[in-house]
């Protein structure tokens, strides 16, 4: 087989599953989000309307902010999370194969499984966290009936999850060569120095990436549990965010375009939030030199 | 770190952890704490009371609940469905993620960097803004309620990220080799079959276990896709049990942990091959 | 400046012993330069006297003060990587800086002292770019400047030049030795290049197997090594070693014989080895020469270096570049036995 043509025939199926699940459904999102449809009748043109409809929309405004005020909290959370569990577990000490395993462990744990888990865990009458909390005192907060300890549950969730960003930090980290730390004590820094001038600004190029993918996925990463936990709840709508008001306006309502169009919203705004990140963290990178 | 004080041993010998053996000890018990609690209340008596402390260990053990799980909903049909999914999904994805990342680490430089911003672009699309259409898309092929839309990403090599991981990893062999190999007469197929292939076995191994686990735990896709009750898969299936018992945690935790076990051996198998490298970056390429 | 001391340092590494009882003194001022072969120990010495090991036992002193138990960063020592070890996200100036700023010092006079190192080495123009818009050689500046900047009590050099093709070596050779003399620095070199060693250190330490064979001048080193091993280890090509038996009161070695004198009959009851350097080997038709067979010869500028087949044994022969016999031809060699040095077979001491 010749090697022009072998390559070609390996590249194609990956071209191929682009195309059609990625590049394609792209598209007729971007069309869906101006028509009518309901999969019986033909698609039914409407131009922008849906797009009135979802900006005087109470339940996506509140989804929107929703999941804005998720991903404000928690990406921060995880990041700080990843980085930190890196450097504690970077090093090769006896042991650390397991203490690395365990923190990875709960990213492994099937959606459907974790939230169930969950669900368990924050119910406020004897779920072992309540049970747990109340052991010091009378403290027990309604985890999923307020809207507050409910967004937090989500939360929290979601930090139990960091296992790929910290493997990514961790490899980060372990690539900074020793001689550069062994050349910072010798030259006398102090630990807070050798973070803020060596590690940090070493590690920026790949801590961004995690930054900028993490408020991607935190956009749609909490369908699960919106789904099962809380049910989108407490009501109104606590705990509903954009992936589950997706979900529910093409699934259940079968609107879906006007589920496209928030779709489209959606993707707008998490280009937006991603762009703002870029343009501080530009700005802010040049407090790195020494 | 080498904080002022403390000498750092060479790189390379294993040390004592000092200061970081109680931190990390603790951040692995938390990390854990959710799995054991979902074992230990699997297996607590189901319509007992609730416990008034948290219960690490209930007593009595009760395995009547994995039985009732069982009896209430057909989880081991289910479970068959994910293996047949699983079965199908994760041999394409490693052949067709080694295709792509193999084609492009042979591309031209300047085609190669394309591929790979494509890539990138590709990955960083949100799934749930492709839910709909692509189920319109499935729809107008008739091809809802069948497992081909759940195998179907496996032609990308389910996710992009894969792609590229073969991609950095065969960049990483030196190019001479496959030079030699051409030399020889073997045409990319076989190459790739031969020469890049054995190279990049942890690799391999990294990526069917990813693909397993994301497969096997898929939840979304299923749930759009399948409507006949016979074709559930195990995660489809475990919401099936929350919705006929839903107060019944022990019910639910028995469910879970036969939804979770396969995952987490699958993973416990392989952790050491990206854990545990003293230079984990050897595949990651970063 | 100080002076430096080590004293009974020991270092294990699981099963590897590095270092065993090392003594090494480089005195106040002194450019001391360590050199062995790869394994014996020189990394492990200098970085247990900057701290980044420590030893099992033994004391390290800079000066007066007993450091041992000191990090790194109080011991006033400045280190140069054999790589380096520049931070890529630095510049050059910020790189050179770097210590200074740890150290809390004001900018305006860190920007002194980078100049100021800088200008030392030569490197001013370079302060603004980054490593990776740098020459091997300017890389290797800006690590030097570093070393100079936070004015040190001792410097520590690993293998400084083993990364620079052989021009710049040269050169750069010259500039730090320019550069300690300015200074009156105390330097502790370490090097597996004898030329290196024996053209810059004032004195130099040859190690083996975690400890120190021998100190001394160049000259000392080179003329009077006190074991076999230091005198292969030192020369190029190295010493060449023949069997000694004697009889009817003769040495005999490979194709020599020598009569032996006065202590001879004493030391004969020992078995013996005898060394010549390549450099001894005189090639002349002087009565007594032995004949020799050429096997290999090697033309290296203006000098040549012959291979020959003696008795049954190889000899390395030393000579002039317009020499290029054929192989296979026959040459007379001879050696005076002043220039000859005696070992010990079993311990390799040096017996004369």
């Amino acid at each position: 087989m010749s090697s022009r043509r072998g390559l070609a025939v390996m590249l194609a199926p990956y071209l191929l599953g682009l195309a059609a699940l990625i590049v394609v459904p792209a598209a007729i999102t971007f069309g869906l989000a101006f028509t009518e449809y309901d999969l019986i009748r033909p698609a039914d043109f409407t131009g922008l309307s849906n797009f009135a409809e979802l900006a005087g929309d109470d339940v996506f405004l509140i989804s929107l902010r929703n999941s804005l005020t998720f991903a404000a909290v928690a990406v921060p959370l995880r990041l700080l999370g990843a980085l930190g569990l890196a450097l504690l577990l970077h090093r090769r000490f006896r042991g650390v194969g397991a203490y690395r395993t365990s923190v990875y462990l709960p990213t492994v744990i099937p959606d459907m499984a974790y939230a169930l888990l969950w669900l368990w865990i924050f119910n406020p009458l004897f779920g072992p966290l309540n049970l747990f909390l109340g052991l010091f005192g009378d403290f027990s907060p309604r985890w999923l009936t307020d809207p507050t300890a409910a967004q937090a549950a989500v939360i929290v969730m979601s930090l139990f999850q960091i296992g790929e960003g910290f493997l990514v930090a961790m490899a980060t980290r372990q690539e900074i060569p020793g001689e550069l730390y062994e050349l910072a004590s010798t030259e006398g820094a102090r630990p807070w120095h050798v973070f803020r001038r060596v590690t940090l600004p070493m590690m920026a190029p790949t801590l961004l990436l995690l930054l900028f993918r993490d408020t991607i996925f935190s956009f749609q990463a909490n369908f699960v549990p919106a789904l099962i936990v809380t049910g989108g709840g407490p009501p109104p709508y606590a705990t509903t965010y954009l992936p589950l008001f997706v979900y529910r306006n093409a699934f259940e309502y079968l609107r879906y375009g006007y589920a496209a169009a928030a779709t489209l919203a959606m993707f707008v705004v998490t280009g937006v939030v991603v762009y703002l990140q870029w343009r501080i963290v530009r700005r802010w990178r040049r407090s790195f030199v020494v | 770190m080498n904080p002022p004080g403390r000498w750092a041993p060479r790189q390379g010998l294993v040390a004592s952890g000092g200061w970081r053996h109680l931190p990390a000890a603790l951040v692995a018990a938390t990390f854990v704490f959710p799995l054991w609690f979902m074992l230990s209340g699997s297996l607590r008596e189901a319509g007992l009371p609730p416990p008034r402390t948290p219960e690490l260990v209930p007593w009595p053990l009760a395995f009547g609940n994995y039985e009732r799980a069982i009896e209430l909903v057909d989880l081991p049909r289910y479970a068959l469905n994910s293996l047949m999914v699983v079965g199908l999904a994760v041999p394409l994805t490693v052949l067709f993620a080694s295709w792509a990342g193999f084609a492009m680490s042979q591309l031209p430089k300047r085609t190669a960097g394309v591929m790979v911003g494509v890539s990138l672009v590709a990955l960083m699309v949100p799934v749930t803004a492709l839910l709909v259409s692509r189920f319109a898309l499935f729809r107008l092929l008739h091809l809802t309620d069948t497992f081909v839309p759940l195998v179907a990403p496996s032609l990308m090599g389910t996710s992009p990220f894969y792609v590229l991981l073969f991609y950095w990893s065969f960049k990483r062999v030196p190019g001479e080799l496959f030079e030699a190999s051409r030399l020889a007469g073997y045409g990319s197929l076989r190459t790739w079959w031969r020469v890049a292939m054995p190279l990049v076995r942890p690799v391999t191994v990294a990526v069917a276990v990813l693909a397993f686990v994301f497969t096997w735990s898929n939840f979304i896709d299923p749930l759009i896709y399948l409507f006949d009750e016979r074709k559930f898969t195990l995660p489809l299936g475990l919401r099936s049990l929350a919705q006929l018992d839903p107060q019944n945690f022990p019910l639910l935790l028995a469910g879970s942990v036969m939804a979770t076990a396969p995952v987490v051996a699958a993973f416990l198998y392989v952790q050491r091959h990206f854990l545990q490298r003293h230079r984990g970056v050897g595949w990651l390429g970063r | 400046m100080s002076g430096l001391t080590l004293e009974g340092i020991h270092k294990t590494y699981g099963d590897v012993v590095a270092l065993r009882g090392l003594e090494l003194t480089a005195a106040e001022g002194e450019l001391l330069v360590v050199v062995g072969p790869s394994g014996c120990g020189k990394t492990t010495a200098l970085r247990v006297v900057a701290g980044l090991e420590r030893p099992d036992a033994g004391r390290v002193l800079i000066g007066e003060r007993d450091v041992t138990r000191l990090a790194p960063a109080k011991r006033n020592a400045s280190m140069v990587f054999q790589t380096y070890a520049l931070f890529p996200h630095l510049t050059a100036g910020d790189n050179i800086g770097f210590g200074l700023r740890a150290r809390r010092m004001k900018r305006a006079e860190v920007t002194l002292r980078v100049r100021e190192a800088a200008a030392l080495v030569r490197c001013e123009e370079v302060l603004d770019r980054h490593p990776y818009e740098l020459s091997g050689g300017e890389r290797q500046r800006v690590a030097l400047a570093r070393a100079l900047a936070r004015h040190p009590d001792v410097f520590l050099l690993d293998e400084p030049l083993s990364n620079l093709d052989a021009q710049l070596r040269v050169e750069t050779r010259a500039e730090i030795e320019s550069l300690h003399r300015r200074l009156g620095a105390t330097m502790l070199y370490v090097t597996h290049d004898q030329v290196e060693a024996l053209t810059m250190g004032d004195r130099v330490a040859v190690m083996r197997d975690g400890s120190v064979e021998q100190v001394g001048t160049p000259e000392e080193v080179y003329a009077a090594p006190v074991n076999r091993f230091v005198a292969r280890f030192i020369g190029i090509p190295p010493l060449n070693i023949l069997p000694v038996t004697h009889r009817g009161g003769r040495f005999l070695a490979g194709p020599f014989s020598f009569a032996m004198r006065g202590n001879d009959e004493r030391l004969a009851r020992r078995p013996l080895e005898l060394g010549i350097r390549p450099e001894h080997l005189v090639i002349s038709t002087a009565k007594g020469n032995a004949v020799a067979t050429v096997a290999l010869v090697e033309v290296a500028g203006p000098e040549t270096f012959i291979h020959v087949d003696a008795a049954g044994h190889r000899l390395i022969v030393r000579a002039p570049g317009s020499m290029r016999p054929k192989l296979g031809s026959e040459l007379l060699i001879g050696v005076r036995r002043a220039n000859t040095l005696l070992f010990d077979a079993e311990t390799g001491e040096t017996l004369s």
